[in-house]
């Protein structure tokens, strides 16, 4: 009777809709392979949380292990505190969307959007009705009656959600769910998905390798390599607060510059580098220690004549490239290699060219300490 | 663009193979037309009586019903036993169903003979000789390689991710057979059920050892007829035989055409 009630269900209960899961000490082990290494992680209720790594780093293994398709080696999945470890995929009322859909080619796309209703044995009238408010959900209310086969792949991925979400699942996986599309559907489909998950408000846990996808969707996002979880936190902290040259590399672009802390003081910290003293507001270690300054490329200014800057360098420009939006310069510095420079074409000061000097600038705040791979582990 | 044609080597011994194929089974065809009363070419003229003979003999049409109902019967043991074994060899994907399935094609490798002998021996103990329910079984699981072969040629094809997607939507695994897997590969269970129906259809060499009196299927029929008097109503049954196996086969055809759509 209330599952008749509430042919709104989907678009309903904001706040209360979404579940907590939790992640602790997962490991998985393929024989000398260790695919997942002691991952612990908390995703709140509504949450949209994103896995993201390289291929290999065992972002795909965690979520097979949330959904419940590989049993881990060791830890536990809870959600909302309870142990749902042992439960196998069909009892867990997650919704997945799988990358490349898996949407069943002999079935219409309403008969795909009611299967997960029809293995709950719901009743026809209400199969129909969640079906419809699914199929409105993602604007497919036109296409019930048709084949995946003869829909576009945006269509496809939207019959995919609708499936995914028709039958109010506790939380939503999304395994590479825009993988499969072209760039300009991407971003189209991205905005979708975060409206969509804004309006439902449920916990959605995705995975890709695509780190523009993670930051634009997420709440959250986990930054796994070789089965580890190297970074958890909002995708603006994880940009500007890497803590790992890998996380700085990987997310975006980065400069990397190693330097000696001469000395500490209020107003900020000199770090050596070569023969350039650099100024960093923050501190980025005691006296004497060796440090690792990531730096964006966005975030290094070309200098006119005469101007000044906190940290600044000469160099000649080695390579460019002109990218629409922006060039893209690789300046040869004696002291500090060839750094990447991201320059506005629109006012840029120069126009670029092989060997022509140019005087690059950042301020004190612009580079980050991050930590060396092999100690952050 | 001209495609590749054939040398004339190669078309003329394309034709010569057609012919040794189908020679032989145009042969029965007049015979089974002959105005004699015993097997030969016709001389005088063509005549039908010995299709009216065969319809209006006991013995002929016993044989047939019997042989159709040991086909049909042994086709549901292959099958069901050949589409479970494929499924579970399939699902499980280790090294070890690699043996599994080659066990399953013995049948197609040992000598019908060979395995006839060792089945004498089992069902004279069992007191399963001379009995529908024995020659059922034996068709049977002889023809369960013809149903793994051509369901696993099918669940290869088969996206595993969409079971995965079953089970993750809440589907136990029996509901995942029958509304996922089941509704993929039932081409290749039709082309299994098929290839099983004819291989009892026309199965003789078991039969001679594990069946007499009680059982008597057509191609035992044919036999005897051959031995004891030269009826020309074994032509007229041939013909028809190869009319019905070219329907099977047609229809194996059409059903292999639909899967891609």
């Amino acid at each position: 009777m209330t599952a008749v009630a509430r042919p709104g269900a989907l678009v309903a209960g904001a706040e209360s809709a979404g579940h907590a899961l939790e992640l602790r000490g997962l490991s998985k082990r393929y024989g000398g392979f260790t695919a997942v290494d002691a991952v612990s992680l908390r995703v709140e209720r509504g949450q949209f949380l994103t896995l993201l790594g390289p291929s290999g780093s065992g972002k795909t293994t965690i979520l097979m292990m949330i959904a419940g398709f590989v049993a881990p080696g060791e830890g536990a999945v809870l959600l909302d505190g309870r142990d749902i470890t042992a439960l196998p995929p069909e009892r867990r009322d997650f919704g997945m969307v799988f990358q490349g859909y898996a949407l069943f080619p002999h079935m219409t796309v309403a008969e795909n959007v009611a299967f997960p209703l029809r293995v709950r044995r719901l009743g026809r009238a209400a199969r129909e009705e969640k079906v419809r408010a699914a199929l409105d959900l993602v604007q497919l209310s036109g296409f019930a009656d048709r084949r995946p086969s003869q829909l576009s792949g945006g269509q496809q991925q939207r019959v995919a959600l609708a499936r995914a979400l028709v039958f109010d699942p506790d939380l939503l996986l999304l395994d590479e769910p825009l993988s499969a599309l072209d760039r300009k559907l991407r971003a189209e489909l991205q905005e979708e998905l975060k409206a969509l998950h804004r309006r439902i408000g449920r916990t959605f846990v995705s995975v890709t390798h695509d780190q523009e996808e993670a930051l634009s969707l997420s709440d959250q996002v986990a930054i796994l390599n070789h089965g580890r979880l190297v970074q958890l936190g909002p995708p603006e902290a994880l940009y500007e607060r890497p803590r790992t040259r890998f996380v700085a590399g990987f997310l975006g672009h980065s400069n990397f510059l190693r330097g000696t802390v001469r000395e500490v003081a209020a107003a900020g910290s000199v770090v050596q580098a070569g023969g350039t003293r650099l100024l960093q507001r923050d501190e980025p270690g005691p006296p004497g220690a060796t440090v690792l300054l990531s730096l964006r490329p966005e975030k290094i200014a070309l200098l006119a004549e005469g101007e000044g800057a906190e940290n600044a360098v000469a160099g000649s420009i080695a390579a460019w490239a002109y990218l629409g939006a922006g060039y893209s310069l690789s300046v040869a510095t004696c002291d500090l290699g060839v750094l990447h420079v991201a320059l506005p074409a629109w006012r840029a000061p120069i126009a670029p060219r092989e060997g022509l000097p140019v005087r690059l600038g950042w301020s004190a705040e612009a580079a980050v300490p991050v930590l060396e791979d092999a100690d952050a582990a | 663009m001209r495609g590749y044609e054939a040398g004339p080597l190669a078309r003329t011994l394309a034709w010569a193979t057609v012919l040794y194929l189908l020679l032989p089974i145009t042969i029965v065809i007049p015979v089974s037309l002959t105005d004699r009363r015993y097997l030969s070419l016709p001389e005088q003229s063509l005549s039908l009586q010995h299709y009216a003979n065969l319809l209006r003999s006991e013995a002929w049409l016993s044989a047939i019903g019997q042989s159709f109902w040991i086909a049909l019967a042994s086709t549901l043991v292959a099958v069901v036993t050949g589409t479970l074994c494929a499924i579970g060899c399939w699902r499980i994907g280790r090294r070890s169903t690699e043996l599994v399935r080659a066990l399953m094609l013995l049948p197609l490798i040992i000598p019908a003979i060979v395995y006839a002998i060792g089945l004498y021996r089992w069902f004279g103990w069992m007191g399963l000789l001379d009995r529908f329910l024995g020659v059922t079984l034996a068709h049977g699981v002889t023809g369960i390689p013809y149903v793994v072969i051509t369901v696993s040629t099918a669940l290869a094809a088969f996206d595993p991710r969409l079971e995965q997607a079953a089970r993750g939507m809440g589907a136990s695994l029996w509901q995942t057979l029958r509304w996922v897997i089941l509704p993929r590969i039932a081409p290749g269970i039709a082309s299994g059920a098929i290839f099983a129906f004819i291989h009892s259809w026309d199965e003789l060499v078991m039969v001679l050892f594990i069946a007499s009196r009680q059982v008597f299927t057509l191609p035992r029929k044919i036999w005897d007829g051959i031995n004891e008097n030269l009826d020309p109503s074994m032509a007229a049954v041939a013909v028809l035989l190869i009319l019905f196996t070219v329907l099977l086969l047609a229809l194996d055809g059409a059903v292999r055409a639909r899967r891609g759509g």
